[in-house]
């Protein structure tokens, strides 16, 4: 979580600042979302670059601003995609080992707790309650992202 | 362990932690889930059912010790902290 939300730092960073090369304010602009950067702060970086880019080039602006939307469309591919993501995050899981089809207790090793953890990094992942009867099931990772797609209406 | 209570005790386990997840302050919160966790992995291998009996009784006193404070806390929030 604390990866990608660093890499989405970067990124939010890294390309607004090209752009502005172009710009008059290329190098107040430049230089001032760097050393915010550095000690980690992005929001107080991106009003820093909004509230200069207001002053002098509204073009841009539109380009800055968040674009709200809603989340991609879920497909199979990519609940199979953030379930192994959360998965390879658990700390006690071997991301070596771990394939779409490997038991949690037999093949990963790990014990009742351990599956209710990830039953429940799945719940906040995906956010959405999976009951107790149904959490207990779910042993595989293919089983979970049937799982979902079956609550999520997701269909081939 | 009869499968009765082991299904009991997974079932406690999941509602302390759903219930100290709600902690609004960060000490409290990952103290709780620490705890909680280092607790049941501690005990995990008790086979005795009185003991068993004992643990459970002790848990479900202290998940309704962890919704009062979390209802608590939500009623006097105080400063978030810088980690948060």
């Amino acid at each position: 979580m604390a990866t990608r939300a660093l890499l989405q730092c970067v990124r939010s960073v890294a390309r607004p600042s090209l752009r502005l090369c172009t710009g008059n304010l290329a190098v107040r602009a430049v230089a001032a979302p760097a050393p915010a950067f550095f000690r980690g702060h992005c929001f107080t970086a991106d009003s820093r670059r909004t509230r200069l880019l207001g002053n002098s080039r509204i073009s841009s602006v539109g380009i800055l601003c968040r674009q709200y939307g809603d989340l991609p469309p879920l497909t199979l591919e990519t609940i199979k995609e953030r379930v192994m993501y959360v998965l390879k995050l658990y700390d006690k899981i071997n991301p070596e080992k771990l394939q779409t089809s490997s038991h949690f207790m037999k093949d990963l090793g790990l014990d009742s707790l351990d599956q209710v953890e990830i039953i429940m990094a799945m719940e906040d992942e995906f956010g959405f309650e999976i009951p107790d009867a149904e959490a207990e099931k779910l042993m595989t990772p293919e089983e979970i992202v049937q799982y979902i797609a079956d609550k999520k209406d997701v269909y081939e | 362990m009869a499968a009765s209570t082991r299904s009991q005790v997974i079932s406690l386990y999941r509602m302390m932690l759903k219930e100290s997840n709600k902690f609004p302050s960060y000490n409290y919160r990952t103290y709780a889930l620490r705890r909680v966790r280092d607790a049941f992995r501690a005990n995990g291998k008790i086979e005795d059912p009185k003991a068993v009996e004992r643990l459970m009784e002790e848990g479900q006193r202290t998940l309704a010790l962890i919704q009062r404070q979390v209802s608590i806390g939500q009623m006097y929030k105080s400063q978030r902290t810088v980690v948060e």
